[in-house]
């Protein structure tokens, strides 16, 4: 009898985690993503990251109710995964393409000239986070989500909030520097 | 304008630029229905499994739902059949190798080098090889056989030896 109470109450508990589960993934599958997708930079690749994102979650179903900041927990277990599958892929992403950067990012109340332009110009921008440093560039790539402070993207990254800071000093410098050298070159 | 102030302004603007740039991957638009396909995604696993184990009458008593009997019985049944793999493989008999290993045939290609009709011939074995060399003959009564000197013919034996010969026909 005590067997079967255990059995119902296991049950209870499991249906109680799924309901967590779905409530997490219509709450945070939309950011989950873009921050897949600020990586990966293709949109199969980043819903793919999303779901294994949300796999591991399942795994550890049971340690949800310890977490107090779900939101940071859940970036950091897919910022961990886009990382491991850029390092694994030694293809370009495929939105490098200028043509599929124009599909791709939204561009309201542009002529077509404009968009083209504005394509090259992201192109160009991503080349140069591309050459960034792993660290600079992580916290640059973070710090454009507005919803993201830089307490929150220290615990994604692990770090101190000061070394966020001095690192996105650093970024910006390293860019502008990239940048300076486009003009130099025209 | 003082220029380097107009180099700094450039370089904030550059950066402001690019940090827009990533803004906007930031708030790149969500496919449609990409929840309902990560809660589909999630369902998945814990139906679709690779190995089906069916539910039996046992299990609604809860003991079949135990991870450690589950793992039992799965162990239980790996035994059997590889100790009956082991048992057929243990009487099994190996075939014996032949003991004439066929060679295989040398086949002249184009190009290579050619034995120019060469045989090659067995090697024969080599004789007992001596210490010693041998020097001195061994004795008669050694070896059983007796050695008669041949005896030098004379001038007068050989006139006589003509004349009873026949006459050979001329070979002219």
């Amino acid at each position: 009898m005590e067997i079967v109470d255990r059995s119902v109450n296991d049950e209870a508990r499991r249906h109680a985690q799924d309901e967590a589960l779905a409530a997490l993934v219509d709450q945070y599958a939309g950011s989950l993503y873009r921050v897949a997708f600020s990586v990966l930079r293709n949109p199969t690749d980043a819903e793919d990251a999303v779901q294994e994102a949300f796999l591991r979650v399942l795994r550890h179903r049971e340690t949800l109710g310890e977490i107090r900041d779900h939101r940071v927990w859940l970036i950091r277990i897919v910022w961990n995964i886009v990382l491991d599958r850029k390092r694994r892929a030694k293809t370009r992403p495929e939105t490098d393409d200028v043509s599929e950067l124009t599909r791709v990012l939204p561009a309201t109340g542009l002529s077509a000239e404009q968009r083209a332009a504005a394509a090259q110009h992201h192109a160009y921008v991503l080349k140069c986070v591309d050459k960034l440093p792993a660290r600079e560039r992580e916290v640059m790539i973070l710090s454009a989500f507005e919803e993201l402070t830089s307490v929150e993207i220290a615990a994604v990254l692990g770090v101190t909030e000061s070394s966020v800071r001095s690192r996105l000093f650093r970024a910006r410098n390293l860019m502008a520097e990239l940048l300076d050298h486009r003009r130099s070159i025209k | 304008m003082n220029p380097s102030k107009e180099d700094d302004s450039y370089r904030i603007r550059g950066v402001e630029g690019a940090e827009e740039t990533l803004r906007l991957f930031a708030t790149v638009p969500i496919p449609q229905g990409l929840e309902d396909r990560v809660k589909a995604g999630l369902k998945a696993p814990q139906t679709g499994r690779v190995l089906y184990w069916p539910s039996m009458p046992l299990s609604s008593r809860g003991w079949m739902k135990s991870a450690a009997a589950r793992a039992a019985a799965a162990a239980a049944i790996v035994f059997v059949v590889a100790g009956g793999g082991w048992g057929v493989y243990s009487r099994v008999q190996p075939a014996q190798s032949p003991k004439v290993i066929a060679m295989p045939q040398r086949v002249n290609t184009p190009g290579g080098f050619s034995n120019a009709g060469a045989m090659r011939t067995p090697q024969t074995l080599n004789g007992p090889v001596l210490a010693r060399p041998l020097t001195t003959a061994p004795k008669q009564g050694e070896t059983g056989v007796t050695v008669v000197p041949i005896q030098k013919k004379s001038q007068s034996d050989k006139a006589t030896a003509r004349k009873k010969a026949p006459a050979k026909a001329d070979p002219r």
